[in-house]
């Protein structure tokens, strides 16, 4: 989750420095203190790794022992079957719906909240922030049931005013789109407490100035505040891009599984069904490892980006 | 003129932000109304519950077992935290005492580059290994293999040790105390409030957890509160009730946390987000 290690650069040493010097060297200690670190990601995350290249070259049903090389057959089947491209098609949909959602509307709300500091700002702060940690699946149940095609409130509503109702989980139509607003709360939470963090740097007197001269808010905001966090702005969006599929994934295992007819599917989903219910491992395999190559280069890019804009909050 | 429109804005203000509570919390405040109705009332449009009953928290603790599951959750997120903070906690206090030790850079990136690996990727690999290792329904494989997410706990936990004023390392080593002395009593005794921010994070994100425990644990009875949620869920006819009731008894225990240290957890997630 955290890229501080993409954007920060180790500190320099300081030779001079006396209580450093002071420290030994203690290179044995020091894989000793590491050690169990080391071993626990090696072993749960840079062994699966590897497992997971050479499983995306072989025929293999997770269960039977009869494994078969298959080249990059592979590959081939996910380069060819309609289900995922349209999958990929999906991720790229999702991700373009929450980029708003990460960024104008968390900057809209942070503005509002750090204009005018006080009680009801600390209120805000509070309540916004609580679908961060509220179970995941719990949010997608209340949803569901205020989503029911039948008796829910959100269509009770709707006829209520003369409107015709929606069958908003099982239509694919609308499938993708409401899965995305179950999810949205999440993401304009963290992104919020987030703006809130960069806009501490940034210096009120600005504003103030801008007030002096009769701006109005809505002038303050667009031409003072904004530009000061426009790199934020752009760091946000990104970031959101890396940490929203977990959470989306949730919400598509809760509402649709994919559905309806594959209306709400994405690569991570399908990875999932390839896995576990087509027992299929070197098909899955093979799209985890297009999705970390996909994915390393979204970071390889968000490092670039930060490298280059400093931002920090 | 100035007065009227400074007015103004600030309405629009409080409104942007009175809509935005609404939309993210509406369905969660509805479900809670909701989970205190009778069957008779349960979709009624009115969220206040009266007269309300507490039957739904009953089935959902009789019928759905929801109090097993969520000592199954407790079980877990415990676990991971304890276990992730007794991994990380060495390894972060490792590359802020010894800098000088050989490898160190290759440290930081065995740790920094664990953090990009996109967790979904390598979920088949994990679940192959936890069934070799007959982990399969047990609760170590629940646990351990969660331990794959420690970088982020090394991290957060570098670099608060960072934060320990290096004259008081300083003086402690040249009193002859050991680097587990200074663990022990300099860096433990100053950072308690921040490493207990660190293992809040951890328990909160263990316990949201859905995918590990739906691969790990498949059945009812031992699986976790969030899959455990969604399987009972998943039948044609829900029953919103019941179903609402255990929703909230599976947010209840973070909910609490929150209230409790609301501004030290924001604090931990802005750590863990960008800086």
């Amino acid at each position: 989750m955290t890229l501080s290690v993409l954007s920060r650069p180790e500190r320099p040493a300081r030779p001079g420095a006396p209580a450093r010097s002071a420290r030994p060297r203690r290179t044995g200690l020091a894989w000793l203190y590491f050690g169990p670190v080391l071993i626990s990601l090696l072993v749960w995350v840079y062994g699966p790794l590897l497992f997971t290249g050479v499983l995306s070259f072989l025929d293999w049903n997770l269960v039977a022992p009869d494994v078969a090389w298959n080249g990059l057959k592979n590959y081939e089947t996910l380069a060819t079957e309609p289900e995922f491209g349209n999958a990929a098609w999906n991720t790229l949909l999702y991700a373009l719906c929450t980029l708003p959602f990460a960024t104008v509307v968390p900057c809209a709300l942070a503005i509002a909240m750090w204009k005018r500091p006080g009680r009801a700002s600390e209120v805000y702060r509070v309540l916004l922030f609580l679908p961060v940690v509220l179970a995941p699946v719990a949010n997608a149940l209340a949803w569901q049931f205020m989503l029911d095609p039948l008796h829910g409130t959100v269509n009770v509503v709707l006829e209520a005013v003369g409107l015709s109702p929606v069958n908003w989980l099982g239509d694919p139509h609308t499938a993708l789109l409401t899965v995305v607003l179950v999810t949205m709360p999440k993401v304009i939470a963290l992104n919020t407490l987030l703006f809130g963090a960069a806009l501490a740097n940034v210096d009120r007197r600005t504003v103030e100035a801008a007030r002096l001269d009769d701006a109005t808010e809505g002038e303050i905001t667009r031409r003072v505040v904004v530009p000061q966090l426009r790199k934020t702005l752009l760091l946000l969006g990104l970031l959101s891009m890396v940490v929203v599929w977990p959470w989306l994934f949730t919400n598509i295992g809760v509402l649709t599984r994919g559905g309806p007819s594959g209306a709400t599917d994405n690569v991570y989903y399908r990875l999932y069904t390839y896995g576990f219910t087509f027992f299929d491992a070197g098909t899955a395999s093979a799209a985890a490892v297009v999705i970390a190559i996909v994915f390393g280069a979204l970071l390889v890019g968000y490092s670039l980006l930060s490298r280059r804009l400093r931002v920090s909050r | 003129m100035f007065r009227a429109s400074a007015r103004g804005a600030g309405v629009a203000r409080h409104l942007l932000l009175i809509v935005a509570v609404v939309l993210m919390l509406l369905p969660l405040a509805y479900a809670l109304g909701t989970s205190f109705k009778p069957v008779s009332t349960l979709y009624d449009l009115n969220p206040v519950p009266l007269p309300g009953t507490l039957e739904n928290y009953d089935l959902a603790l009789t019928r759905f077992e929801i109090g097993r599951l969520l000592l199954n959750t407790l079980l877990m997120a415990a676990g991971v935290t304890v276990t992730t903070m007794l991994v990380a906690l060495p390894a972060a206090y490792a590359l802020v005492l010894f800098e000088r030790a050989r490898g160190r850079s290759l440290m930081v990136v065995v740790v920094g580059a664990a953090l990009l690996i996109p967790p979904g990727a390598l979920i088949i690999p994990q679940f192959l290994m936890t069934s070799w290792l007959g982990w399969q329904g047990n609760p170590v494989g629940l646990i351990i293999p969660q331990l794959g997410t420690s970088a982020l706990a090394v991290l957060l936990l570098r670099d608060h040790i960072r934060s320990v004023p290096p004259s008081l390392i300083g003086a402690a080593v040249l009193e002859g105390a050991t680097p587990w002395d200074i663990l022990r009593q300099v860096v433990l005794g100053l950072l308690r409030p921040a490493l207990g921010a660190v293992a809040i994070l951890l328990f909160i994100n263990t316990w949201n957890e859905y995918l590990w425990p739906l691969l790990v644990m498949p059945s009812v009875e031992d699986t976790t509160i969030q899959p455990g949620l969604a399987l009972f869920a998943a039948p044609e006819n829900p029953q919103y009730g019941p179903l609402l009731a255990a929703a909230m008894l599976a947010s209840l225990p973070v909910l609490v946390m929150y209230v409790l240290a609301s501004r030290r957890i924001a604090d931990a997630f802005i750590h863990s987000g960008l800086r």
